[in-house]
């Protein structure tokens, strides 16, 4: 019986390729299930984080990156809203690139919808990272 | 108007998100796409309502 319980609960070692989908599905959204043949999963998924990207940006909004130039708790504060924009893989890595999408001027901010853009940029990344680990689990076998 | 036609937005891709990922068959997921919709509308309309009567 003790022995049935300790084989159940060994842990089959997580093939290569999950982490290769997991990587690929965060570097460009969607692009973990469509890797795996789930073009449905990886229009909606995908889908729903481009859009969720692209208006944030129509919104108005900005990215946030660790800037050590800024005072004080500022800069740290900066770091939990990086980590959800970088949800977004390819994306913010092309933005940092070319320097588009940071700049906070204040006719930006003036927008009614400024708000809303930065906080759709940062969904966007989240509900990536959920896309990705679900690539990741089914190219692992635990889901379907 | 524009305020909820932004709350609709984000409600339904974060629905399609959920409703993807959560479940594993077809029709448990459009189901529960529908419930986070819903979710989400009823919990933001009643917060608005709820912090449009408090006066600061």
């Amino acid at each position: 019986m003790q022995k049935e319980k300790s084989k159940e609960l060994v842990k089959e070692p997580t093939p290569p390729k999950a982490w290769l989908m997991g990587v690929a599905g965060w570097l460009v959204p969607g692009a973990g299930h469509l890797l795996q043949g789930h073009w449905l999963r990886a229009l909606l998924l995908g889908g729903a984080v481009w859009v969720c990207f692209i208006c944030g940006f129509l919104m108005g909004g900005h990215l946030f990156r660790y800037s050590s130039d800024d005072q004080g708790f500022s800069s740290i504060l900066q770091i939990p809203p990086m980590i959800g924009n970088l949800g977004t893989g390819l994306l913010y890595i092309v933005c940092w690139v070319l320097g588009v999408g940071f700049s906070n001027d204040s006719q930006q901010a003036a927008l009614a919808t400024f708000e809303y853009g930065w906080t759709f940029l940062i969904i966007a990344g989240l509900l990536n990272y959920l896309a990705m680990l679900d690539a990741f689990d089914i190219a692992a076998g635990r889901k379907s | 108007m524009r305020h909820f036609l932004v709350m609709t937005l984000f409600a339904f891709l974060a629905a399609v998100v959920f409703g993807t990922v959560a479940k594993d068959h077809d029709r448990d997921r459009i189901a529960y796409g529908f419930k986070v919709f819903a979710e989400f509308m009823i919990i933001g309309l009643a917060l608005s309502w709820i912090l449009y009567f408090i006066p600061f």
